[in-house]
This record gives C-alpha cells, structure tokens and sequence, in this order.
C-alpha cells in the first residue's frame, strides 16, 4: 500500500510540475495566436499588403496551445463524460468501472502513441510546412521550411500528457479503492470546460 | 461488423468513458474486429486534421473576449443598463436579469459564462431585494442559454465546422430565435408575478439617468456590432473578427474602463487555452467518428430507420425534437452536435429542411438540455454559484423551461423566424 501511496504522490507531483508548465506555454500561443491574426488584419485592410504567413502559423500555435493544455484539462475533471452510471452504482462497483473505464482509455492513448510517433518520425514528417521558415544562421541569411512534424508533435505530446495523467488516476483510484485517498494531495480547481 | 458501430459507441458512453475516448474505442474496435487495423491510422489522422482548423480559432477568442470583457468590470454596467431599460417593471431585477444574459450573449456565447458572470451578481442582490433564492437562481439559468443562441456562438461555430455550413449565415439565424427566448421569459415574469409575489413596479429610470447608463455601456455594447459588421460586411472571416473582438476587449477593459488588471490576464489566457484544447480534441475525435459512420453506412440506416416512422417532416421533426430532448439531458450542447449533426442533418436536409433551419433546431434545443437533470451543465453552475440542491433548481426552474419549450416548436414549426434574417443579408436563397 506505501508504495501505491508513494508511487501516486511521485505522478502527481510529476503531472502538476510539467502540466503547469504547460498551461503557461499554452498561455504563450493563445497570446502569439490573437496577435499574429491581428497582424494578419491590419497588414490585409489597413497597409493592403496579404501576408502569407499567419493563418498557417496561428493554426501551429493552437494545435501546440491543445497539446500542451489538455492535460490540465484531463486531470481537472474537464473532460465530458455521462457518468450518472457510475454514480448510482454501489461503491465497488463503482471502483471496478471507474477502473475499467481509465484502462479503456489507456488502451486507446497508448495506441495513438504508437501510431502518433509512427506519423512523427516516417515519411508524412519530413515534408516541409505551406509558409513557416525558421532561420538556420545567425545573420538571418539562410533559411529552412519548418517540417511538418513539428506541428505534428503537438499531437504527440498531448497524448504523452494524456498518458502520464491516466496513469496519475489510477493509481489514485486504486488508493481510494484502500480507503486511503485522503493520503494524496487533491487534484486543485476542478474544472467546466466546454463551447457551451 | 461495422454496423455495431453505433451500439457499441452507446455502451461505451453510457457507462461513462469520457465522450472523447467513447468517439474513438467504437470505431477503433470494430476497425480492428474487421481486420481493418490499417485504418485505425485513418482515424489518428482524422483526429489531427480535424483539429488543425482555422475557423475553430474563432472559439478560444470568442472566450477570450468574453472572459476580459467580464473581468473587465463590464457586467456590472450591462446591469445597470438593462436596470435604467427595465427595472421600472413589476420584478424588476428578474427582468434585468433576462435582459442582461441577452446582452451579454453579444459578447461571449457561452451560456456557462453567463451563468458565473450574473448569477455571482444578481443572485445575492435578487435575495436582498425580497425574491426567493430558487426563483432568482432559476431565472439566471434559464436566461442564461440565451448565451449559446446569440451571435457570437462556440456551438455554433462547430456546428458549421462538423456540417460544413457558414457561420455567419448561422449567427444571423440565431438572433431571433435567442431574442425569442428573452421576450418570452419576461412575459413569463409578468404573467407569473402574483405567484411568485415578484416585489411590486417602481418609478421609470428618470431620462438623464437612462442616458447615463447608455453611456457606461457603450463600449461593451460595441462588441456585437463589431463582430457582425465584420464579418456580414465581409470585411473579416469569423476567426478574424473574434480576434479583433479579443483586441477590442483588451484596449477597452485595460485602457478605457481601466478595470482589468495585466495580473488577470494569465489565467484568461488559460482558461480560454483550456476550452479551446478540449473543444478541439473533441471536434477531431468527431470528424473521425464521421468518417467511420460513413463506412459503416450509419447515416443511411438511422435515415432508414427514422423515414420508416413517417415521411411527413413536420412529424419527423417534432420526434427529432423529443430525441434531442432526451439526448439534452445526458450530454452536453458541443458533443452532442458533433455526435448527432452529420448523422440526422443530411436526414432532413433531404427531406426539405433548410440546413441552416436544422441547425438552429438542433443548436437551440440542445441548449436548453443544459438546464434538465440529470446531466445540465447550466443547472450544476448555477447550483455552485447560488449553493441551491440541484433538485430544488430543477423543480424551480420548470415553468422557464416550459417557456423554452414552446419557443422551440414555435421555430421548428415556423421556419421565417430563422431564415429571415439570413434570408435578408443573402445567406439564404
């Protein structure tokens, strides 16, 4: 049971350090996204000069801005779910669905892993982006399209958040499974996140 | 084998797997049952492309611009605008309140917004001023979804992203349908003032206080115009207009009402990040789920199937209208657009139905399901902020959701109060 207990402690602190980091770099891009697509206005309607660039960009920073947030989103109850079932059911069988349904989803992140480094690292990667190029000397002289896989790995690096999250859980569950959930530090500011 | 898809995606998500997930273990399964591992890449990438959209931008910006006007202090001046309009009135501040949400609609589009933003406000002042905390706590949800109908709308931003329909052809057509919505609360208000003993009618705002409160509420009051105008005059896309909006609310709220503080800003920034990854992840995980259906032939089926009960539309969309009733009370607004959309829309698109008529239909009445238990995202909000049961909110909130109700048959039946205003600005033929 310590080493549950231990095991647990050592994932929360893990997910709450990096997620943080996370949400404050996710911050950054929804700051860059709202600034290049005001760019993007005054440069089309004000100077009449079309740039190439921001739509392109400003989708880069928001596929990075979901992969580095939705893991916070994950750990903070913000993902929807019906679980009026698992309310209503006894304790235990509350436990063992609730256990059931974080190895599910386990399964399919680990699976998205697999397939996400697959799409990182082959062929569809190493194509270059429509419009980004990012410098490759300090005097700015050469440039070099940014490979699409640098877009790509947002993707990966939520699911790896996902993954690190899940496994946070059910360690968690299986604590509270022993009755010895109060020995965790609480997941803080639960979350409502939706379009609604 | 893939014809199990849709059962199997209902059992995943009644016992509770996260909707995300349940979207991606059917297909996923049944792909793998039928020997069709290859496409479960498909649906990987499905899930990318679907996220990596430029009109889905509009959506965190939307937020975004809500969420610093809010903090902005502009609630409290939305109040006292809608006070100086329609305080006068018997149950004066329920009407302030009604109007208020409609207002604010304007700006954020989020029902849940709403709720956090005015019922933090006018709950405890309802409750001072003599009214029950159930009714005040009732009328702030109720008024509250008036947020998603309303231009700007996150839900209906995915609605046109899922169906491929305009945006702003789906804005225009929630304008009356949401102002629908407050006009009939507050008839409502009025017919049921006795039995609420809603406190009594007091002296009309004198011209010059009117004036004043016009004032204070100009620049908030601004947002909508520019969001409209520059998207209806074709000046900005809906994600540009959204930033603009963000860029709008900022110089506002910091340099004209100097209410916001730069310290606020961070967490603003996160929580419209935060809406914004699960809203996109959700959105992707439902343009793979799309393409699974279309192999599996689920639309055919469920047109078979819903066809089979009546090829009168009027009929059909009053059944449509039960389902999505029901499927209010489970699931929230977003998913269940994502979910429902491509599989019923092309159903009654073919039938006759003007697909911006079937959006609204869809989009209004699966806004009202966040008020009904057991699973209302409005109804849980409104019980954190006002600390009622769940239980007693829901009993109290009955009578405004009758209201809604009728205001739904009454654009499912009436297509006009939809399509004029699109018709108008020529999105409609």
């Amino acid at each position: 049971m310590q080493v549950l207990i231990a095991l647990s402690r050592l994932f929360a602190l893990v997910n709450a350090s990096v997620l943080t980091l996370g949400r404050w770099l996710g911050a950054l891009c929804i700051l860059l996204m709202v600034v290049i697509i005001l760019a993007q206005v005054f440069f089309r309607y004000v100077i009449g000069l079309g740039l190439p660039w921001p739509e392109e960009a400003s989708r880069f920073l928001m596929l990075w801005s979901a992969g580095l947030m939705i893991g916070t989103a994950y750990r903070r109850g913000g993902f929807v779910a019906i679980d009026l079932l698992v309310a209503l059911a006894p304790r235990v069988i509350q436990h063992v669905l609730t256990l059931a349904l974080f190895a599910v989803s386990l399964v399919v992140l680990w699976k998205a892993w697999q397939i996400g480094w697959n799409e990182v690292t082959g062929l569809a990667g190493r194509f270059g982006t429509d419009s980004l190029n990012v410098p490759t000397s300090w005097d700015l002289s050469t440039w070099r399209k940014v490979p699409k896989s640098w877009q790509m790995a947002s993707m990966l690096v939520g699911i790896a958040a996902l993954i690190m999250v899940s496994v946070e859980l059910i360690l968690r569950e299986l604590v509270a499974v022993f009755g010895r959930a109060a020995d965790l530090p609480p997941i803080s500011d639960r979350v409502v996140l939706g379009s609604e | 084998m893939l014809s199990l898809f849709l059962p199997v995606f209902l059992v995943f998500l009644f016992l509770g797997l996260p909707v995300f997930f349940a979207l991606l273990v059917a297909p996923g399964l049944l792909l793998w049952g039928a020997g069709m591992e290859r496409d479960i890449t498909l649906l990987y990438r499905n899930v990318y492309n679907g996220m990596d959209s430029f009109p889905l931008m509009a959506i965190p910006f939307f937020m975004l611009a809500g969420e610093l006007m809010n903090r902005g202090g502009i609630t409290l001046r939305l109040v006292e605008f809608s006070q100086a309009l329609v305080g006068h009135f018997r149950g004066g501040l329920a009407h302030v309140n009604v109007l208020s949400s409609m207002l604010f609609a304007g700006m954020s589009g989020s029902a849940v917004a709403d709720v956090s933003a005015l019922g933090s406000m006018l709950i405890p002042a309802m409750e001072k001023n003599g009214y029950k905390k159930r009714f005040a706590a009732a009328i702030t949800a109720a008024s509250s979804i008036i947020g998603p109908i309303i231009p700007p709308s996150g839900i209906m931003i995915i609605y046109a992203y899922v169906m491929g329909e305009s945006v702003a052809a789906l804005f225009l057509a929630g304008i009356v349908p949401g102002i629908m919505m407050a006009v009939g609360l507050m008839i409502a208000l009025s017919l049921l003032a006795d039995r609420y003993e809603l406190p009594a009618a007091t002296k009309r705002a004198a011209w010059g206080a009117r004036r004043q409160a016009s004032l204070r509420a100009f620049w908030p009051l601004m947002t909508p115009v520019i969001i409209l105008g520059g998207i209806l005059g074709g000046v900005m896309t809906p994600t540009e207009a959204a930033a603009v909006a963000v860029g709008y609310a900022l110089i506002v709220s910091l340099f004209i009402m100097r209410s916001l503080k730069l310290s606020d800003i961070p967490d603003v920034l996160m929580r419209a990040g935060l809406t914004s990854a699960v809203v996109l992840l959700l959105v992707g995980a439902a343009m793979a789920f799309k393409t699974v259906a279309a192999m599996a032939r689920t639309p055919e089926q469920m047109a078979s199937i819903i066809l089979s009960l009546s090829d009168n539309a009027l009929i059909l969309l009053f059944l449509i209208n039960l389902l999505l009733f029901v499927v209010g009370m489970f699931l929230d607004a977003g998913p269940a657009i994502i979910i429902l959309g491509p599989i019923l829309g092309p159903i009654f698109v073919e039938l006759g139905v003007d697909p911006v008529h079937f959006a609204i239909i869809m989009a209004v009445n699966l806004t009202v399901g966040l008020l009904t238990p057991p699973m209302g995202l409005v109804l849980f909000v409104t019980s954190s902020v006002s600390g009622l049961k769940l239980e007693t909110l829901s009993k109290a909130i009955l009578p405004f959701l009758a209201v809604q109700v009728v205001v739904i048959f009454l654009i499912t039946y009436i297509p006009a109060l939809t399509l004029a205003v699109p018709r108008l600005f020529g999105f409609v033929p």
